[in-house]
């Protein structure tokens, strides 16, 4: 899953080289050998990578920038990475509440952040009904543009999103 | 003086001691008993002497027909500032009472109609008679004769707002227990608000056990009104195009629709079934030439399903009719016939409708006209653009059904229409197919916001393809034998439909739960009261 999110977000960044990776432990964690020595876990290797194709943007431009995408990143292992049913209720709550006047996770620009939380995402997503889109409709908005952003989806397969309301009661 | 002696004198003086000390306590507790009991007899005296209006309340003995009263008792629903200030007479529940120094209030109630009265200490009423009213019990009947009398402000509570009722006398008719197993106004809150307050609510399951109080609820009473209009109205457009009311038995010898869900009932040495449809019957009216029928009776549906949706026996209306050269007739006069009754619930049951809204908020109903008329592949087409996966001949699943609605009202705005030209397969064996592609039949259902209100379709008058379809369904051709044969001596083309009562209601009034528009709802988990 981590690997191909990986082999994906190269493509994203436009890399020529694509690196090997081997998993390590029960939770499957990615691990690049580079030249430096290995380099473990998701947030370290897309660090890496994004540096390699010299997009430093896509970390963030100023220190709360870099705090905040820092943030959702973690928010993306911890939180949503094996989440359950219930939990996952509570993260999609939480982010359509959040995204309600945002664009992007980290304000109004793309970072590394919207790309890690896509594909963290996805397996959700894929699962909610009609109804529930609706009902997290701020959440359905942002996937819907992430998943026609340039080059980024590749592995995953799209998620029909209506672009009407049609629980207008709000009762189904 | 022995040791004993000494020792009996000490035991006797004690003794002594003792008993004075006890027979004092009880003089005091007799003198008390006394001083109590000639106060007792004073107030008494006291009430009787001053009790100027005791032959204006009380227990009215027993109704056993002794008199025939010349006594007209008014309804609440006509008490109007028109009438003010007139003596009448009537007969209602105590809805509430509140006793407030020397006046009492009470709520009186008759149905869904509810008006204040008030009795108040004065030269027609004593203290007693307004201690006696604020001492009725909750939903205990009363007799009541009062002045009518406009009132000032609007009272907001009651649906009679402009007047109220200055009681003169008061008899209890009949005396309700003081405990109730559930409060009228818990049972009326609207939903989600007593959840906010903190306050009560009713649950569905104490509702129906105490199914006779639930239903004194203004919205039940509105609830039962409106479906005995959907009878009414179905009947009376029915009956102006021309068809017959029949009846047809309940107990069958065989299920109409395959065996898995019917109750079997035993039947003197043999057993026999409850009814599912009256489908056979009506089709063997329309083979006696009978033209167009329609049924109203109990459908049974033995079907373990504990859903929002199903009963285990609802009332069923039905129709079949005879067409000339295709069946989008028989689809065009029942979309008619439904199309009638909303028009007549939406003119002639106004005042229902808004009270059912006040407890149960939902979207006025909306339906076009003439009726929109969607195919199955349409269908399954504007469901594939929202997402879901579904094969061509796949029956639609509940959430798949709700969602379609959903998808239909948002692009035609309504919340009735066909969905026509299922997939044969998915249709009973008596279902025509389609004549331009055998995967599919002329069968067609209706639904009211996403739910299945009707089920039909083209049936198959011809023996010789009936049988064929009753063996493709694996149907013991045995037990159908009477059906099939009344097909032999010329049938005319015909076609009809089913529809659920309850369904109608619940759907048409936005309702969650069939349960709430049966009035004694069976399912597999109640059969009582």
């Amino acid at each position: 899953m981590a690997l191909k999110e990986l082999s994906s977000l190269e493509k994203f960044l436009g890399l020529k080289k694509h690196n090997k990776y081997s998993t390590q432990g029960d939770n499957k964690v990615p691990v690049l050998q580079s030249n430096n020595g290995p380099m473990v876990g998701l947030l370290t290797v897309c660090s890496h990578l994004v540096n390699e194709a010299k997009r430093p943007e896509l970390l963030g431009t100023s220190t709360e920038h870099r705090a905040m995408v820092h943030q959702w990143l973690e928010y993306r292992v911890t939180k949503v990475d094996g989440c359950t049913r219930e939990e996952a209720k509570t993260v999609l709550k939480d982010l359509n509440l959040y995204l309600q006047d945002k664009v992007y996770l980290a304000g109004n620009c793309f970072t590394l952040a919207d790309a890690l939380m896509y594909y963290g995402l996805h397996p959700l997503v894929v699962d909610l009904a009609v109804h529930e889109k609706e009902h997290y409709v701020n959440v359905t908005r942002w996937f819907d543009h992430l998943q026609h952003y340039p080059r980024l989806r590749h592995h995953l397969c799209p998620v029909v999103v209506l672009r009407n309301r049609v629980y207008i009661s709000g009762h189904h | 003086m022995t040791k004993e002696d000494a020792q009996g004198s000490t035991a006797e003086e004690t003794q002594s001691k003792k008993g004075l000390k006890k027979q004092q306590k009880e003089a005091e507790k007799a003198a008390k008993k006394a001083e109590k009991q000639a106060k007792l007899a004073a107030d008494q005296q006291g009430t009787e002497e001053d009790d100027f209006s005791k032959d204006q309340y009380g227990i009215a003995a027993m109704v056993q027909s002794q008199q025939k009263l010349d006594r007209e008792l008014v309804r609440v629903q006509d008490l109007t500032p028109e009438m003010a200030d007139k003596v009448i007479w009537l007969r209602a529940r105590v809805h509430t009472s509140r006793a407030k120094g020397k006046q009492c209030f009470l709520v009186l109630r008759q149905q869904q109609f509810n008006v204040q009265a008030l009795v108040a200490v004065g030269d027609r009423a004593s203290k007693q008679m307004v201690k006696f009213a604020a001492n009725i019990n909750k939903e205990s009947i009363v007799d009541v004769e009062a002045t009518l009398r406009k009132v000032e402000q609007k009272i907001e509570s009651c649906t009679q707002q402009e007047v109220e009722l200055h009681v003169e006398k008061i008899f209890v008719i009949s005396q309700a227990e003081a405990r109730l197993p559930l409060q009228l106004e818990d049972a009326s809150r609207p939903e989600g608000e007593g959840d906010e307050d903190g306050r009560a609510t009713v649950n569905q399951d104490t509702r129906l056990d105490n199914r006779v109080i639930d239903l004194r609820t203004t919205t039940s009473q509105a609830i039962f009104r409106l479906q005995a209009g959907v009878c009414m109205l179905f009947r009376e457009t029915l009956t102006k195009k021309d068809f017959v009311e029949i009846q047809t038995p309940k107990i069958i010898s065989a299920a109409s629709e395959g065996g898995a869900n019917v109750f079997t009932v035993s039947y003197f040495k043999t057993s026999a079934y409850l009814a599912q449809s009256p489908q056979l019957y009506k089709q063997m009216c329309i083979c006696a030439d009978f033209d167009k029928v329609f049924c109203v009776g109990p459908v049974f549906r033995a079907e373990d399903s504990n859903t929002h949706r199903h009963l285990t026996e609802f009332v069923g209306l039905d129709i079949e009719m005879a067409f000339n050269y295709h069946y989008h007739e028989v689809i065009d006069s029942i979309t008619d016939t439904m199309v009638q009754i909303f028009k007549g619930l939406r003119d002639r049951f106004q005042t229902e409708i808004q009270t059912v809204s006040k407890q149960y908020p939902s979207e006025p109903f909306k339906f076009l006209e003439p009726t929109l008329r969607l195919e199955y592949t349409e269908g399954v087409a504007m469901l594939r653009q929202a997402g879901v996966e579904m094969g061509d001949e796949d029956d639609l699943s509940t959430p798949n059904e709700k969602l379609l609605g959903r998808l239909v009202k948002e692009k035609y705005d309504t919340d009735f229409y066909v969905l026509d030209k299922y997939p044969l397969s998915v249709r009973p064996f008596y279902t025509m197919p389609d004549p331009s592609n055998p995967k599919y039949s002329n069968s067609y259902d209706m639904f009211m916001r996403g739910e299945e209100i009707l089920s039909g379709a083209q049936r198959v008058h011809d023996p010789q393809l009936l049988t064929e379809r009753a063996i493709h369904h694996e149907i013991d051709l045995e037990k159908i034998k009477a059906y099939i044969d009344s097909f032999r001596f010329g049938a005319p083309p015909h076609g009809g439909g089913g529809i659920g009562l309850e369904r109608v209601c619940m759907l048409y009034l936005g309702l969650h739960n069939i349960r709430q528009t049966s009035m004694f709802p069976r399912d597999p988990k109640r059969l009582t009261p």
